[in-house]
This record gives structure tokens, sequence and C-alpha cells, in this order.
């Protein structure tokens, strides 16, 4: 750390800002509560006790307005499509969304001949993470949710980007 | 297996048929034993149920009436108005025309002897060739006795009068109906769509449905490529 090493009394940690928001985010990413299929089940299922997604710094909210990520849980049809998208539009920056299941990623079961499911969540709303499964397992839906924490955790929201 | 070894095991099943088992067992090698038995059980089992589906065959002839509650309440509903079957009676269901089924369906209801007061389940049908068909599956709690009405309509003209204000479940039952078949219930006080959007197009249980383009922008992939 070079120049301010060393300066402080032992409880001051010194970082960059850059990193420290970055930090803060990715360990408090607070998911919406968003099951429309099956998959809800499992997702409920990693919430409770037993997996305890709070140990990770994640707890469900109601409102899109209080969540950083939106977990699209089960089959979305075309009805469904359009609240999604609402939602999504809803939530304040930064945003996440990881689409869980195969109805979420691709249609799954509704690939081919689904005349009214949406084939995979990315076409309405840009999608961070996909977990496959038909369910997913709770341990799958905590990989995902680990892999989206090192994506944030990466990011440097005040560092400019080159163009 | 040779054409002797078959010839000589057919023989024996016939033996064995007629109750003769000696020569069968009597047999050295013991694939070919076991092939005589099973050909002769195999032959047995056919000569069962040939006689079994014998008497079934003459029995209709010399059955009475029908108490079938489709042949029975059918003929009932004939009586009481007449012209409105629109098919023969049969065993599975009582085929009716569209114009007096609101008047038909209070009767049915009112009638003591019949009280049909739950109506179990209203759905449809394409039976292709311009034929859509309703069909209602009644149920009489105090008589516990059930039917089947069956309605066909064409689709240039797919309407029918709503039960809705007799059975209040016909309400969503209808509804779905028409949602996925394009039926119009004359009648209904609340006759939109029940599942799909309201300003989705066509009816998704249709035959000749063709899944829409686009839905609000969102395009509708019709073939999916690399996944077959």
């Amino acid at each position: 750390m070079g120049l301010l090493e060393n300066r402080f009394q032992d409880n001051v940690v010194v970082a960059k800002l850059d990193k420290l928001i970055g930090w803060a985010r990715s360990t408090s990413p607070w998911y919406f509560q968003f099951g429309l299929a099956c998959c809800a089940i499992e997702m409920m299922a990693t919430a409770a006790s037993r997996h305890d997604l709070e140990r990770l710094g994640m707890m469900p909210r109601s409102s899109p307005r209080q969540a950083d990520v939106m977990i699209v849980a089960g089959t979305v049809t075309m009805k469904m499509a359009l609240r999604v998208k609402k939602l999504y539009e809803q939530m304040a920056d930064p945003k996440y969304v990881i689409a869980m299941g195969s109805c979420a990623t691709s249609g799954g079961p509704y690939w081919q001949h689904g005349y009214h499911v949406l084939k995979g969540v990315d076409i309405v709303v840009p999608v961070d993470v996909y977990v496959p499964g038909c369910p997913p397992r709770p341990e799958a839906l905590i990989e995902g949710l680990l892999k989206l924490q090192e994506k944030i955790l990466e990011e440097r929201p005040l560092t400019r980007k080159m163009a | 297996m040779s054409a002797d070894q078959e010839k000589l095991i057919a023989e024996l099943v016939e033996k064995g048929l007629a109750g003769d088992m000696e020569p069968i067992n009597a047999i050295e090698d013991r694939v070919l034993r076991s092939k005589a038995k099973a050909a002769l059980a195999k032959a047995k089992r056919a000569a069962k149920v040939a006689a079994a589906s014998a008497p079934a065959e003459e029995k209709p002839a010399e059955e009475p009436p029908s108490d079938n509650p489709n042949q029975k309440f059918g003929k009932m509903i004939e009586d009481k108005f007449p012209g409105s079957l629109d098919a023969d009676l049969n065993d599975t269901h009582i085929q009716l025309k569209p114009d007096n089924w609101f008047d038909i369906a209070t009767w049915l209801k009112s009638e003591p002897a019949l009280h049909f007061d739950s109506l179990q389940c209203q759905t449809g049908m394409d039976l292709g060739e311009n034929i859509l068909e309703a069909r209602y599956n009644l149920h009489s709690m105090t008589h516990d006795h059930m039917i089947e009405i069956r309605i066909a309509v064409t689709r240039d003209k797919p309407n029918i009068p709503s039960i809705e204000q007799i059975w209040r479940i016909g309400d969503w039952f209808e509804r779905e109906t028409y949602d996925m078949f394009g039926f119009h219930f004359d009648g209904h006080r609340d006759h939109r769509r029940m599942l799909l959007p309201e300003d989705w197009e066509g009816y998704p249980l249709r035959k000749d449905y063709e899944v829409q383009e686009t839905y609000h922008g969102i395009i509708v992939p019709k073939v999916k490529q690399g996944w077959e």
C-alpha cells in the first residue's frame, strides 16, 4: 500500500473506494422474491435454514425497489414476460438478473411447442448468471449466486471505462 | 428349430390340449420339452380368450332396454324437447343441438327425477373438418347418476347458449373453453379470456392454430435449430 501503510492505528483498514464499493455490493446482494413455477420451491429451500442464504448476505425482498438481484425462478409465459420486464425496470441500479432453471434460460420443456412460453428470459432482460437444472438443486443456485458475487466483486464502479 | 421338431411339438400340443400330458413329459431333450410346454401354455391361453369372448358377442341380443343413464335420460330429453337430439342415443353421451340448450339445462337441473345439481366438467374439442364440440359432464348428488352432453357447432358460427347462470361453476369453465377453442357462449355475463392475455390472437387448442410471430415486440421463434 506504499505511502499509507503503517501510518494509522491497527483498527484502520485502508482500501481503494472503488474496490470497497464492489466488496460491499457483492456481500449484500438482496434478491427479489420472485417465484414463477417449481423453481420457486427450490429458491425457498435455498433461503430456508438448511441452506441459509443469509450467510451469504442475501435476504429476500418483496419489492423490486429494495432488491439488487432478480432471481427469475420458473417458466416465463408471454403474459408474464411483460411484467418481468416492468419489474426489472423498477429495480434500482446496480441490478443483476439470475436465470434459474431450464425454463428461464431457454424455455426448457416448452422449447419447441410451447406457444405461450418465452424462450429464455434473456430475450426481455439482460441476464448475468444462468443456473441450469430442472429445477436446480439449492447447491446449484448457491453456486450461481457465488458466481454472481465474484462478478460484482470485480466491478470497478468508479473507474472510467475506456471506449 | 427344424421342421421335424415343429411338427412333433404341434402333435404334442394337440395331445396336451386333449388332456394327455404323458408324451410331453416323456421327451428326453430338456430344451425340446420346455419348448413343447411353452407352446401348450400358449395354446391353452388362446383357447381361454376365445372362450371368454364368444359369449360376449351373443349378449346384446338378449339384453333388456338399457338402463344406461345416457340412453335413459337422452330419451327423457327427447320426449320433453322433441327434435333436440343431434344424433342417435348411445351409451357414452347425449348429442344435442345448440338451439334450446339453455331450456334443456334449466330443466335438467330443476326436474326432481333428474336433479343434475353439479356441472363437473365443461370443456371443448376440435374435431377437425370445421366442427367444434362443447362437452358437459353432469352429475346429480341426490340420485348419484351422471351423463355427458355434447353439442357440436361449426367454426363459422360457434355460438352456444351459456349455462353460466344455471351452474355458477360454468362461469370459469366457459371462459376457459372460449379462451382455448373460441366458442361463443351467448348470455355469459363476463365473457373474457380466462388464462391468456386479453390481446392474444387466435385460439391455441384449435387444430389450425398458428403461433403468432411477435407478442408486444417479443419475437416468438417458430423453428428452433441446433437442439434436435
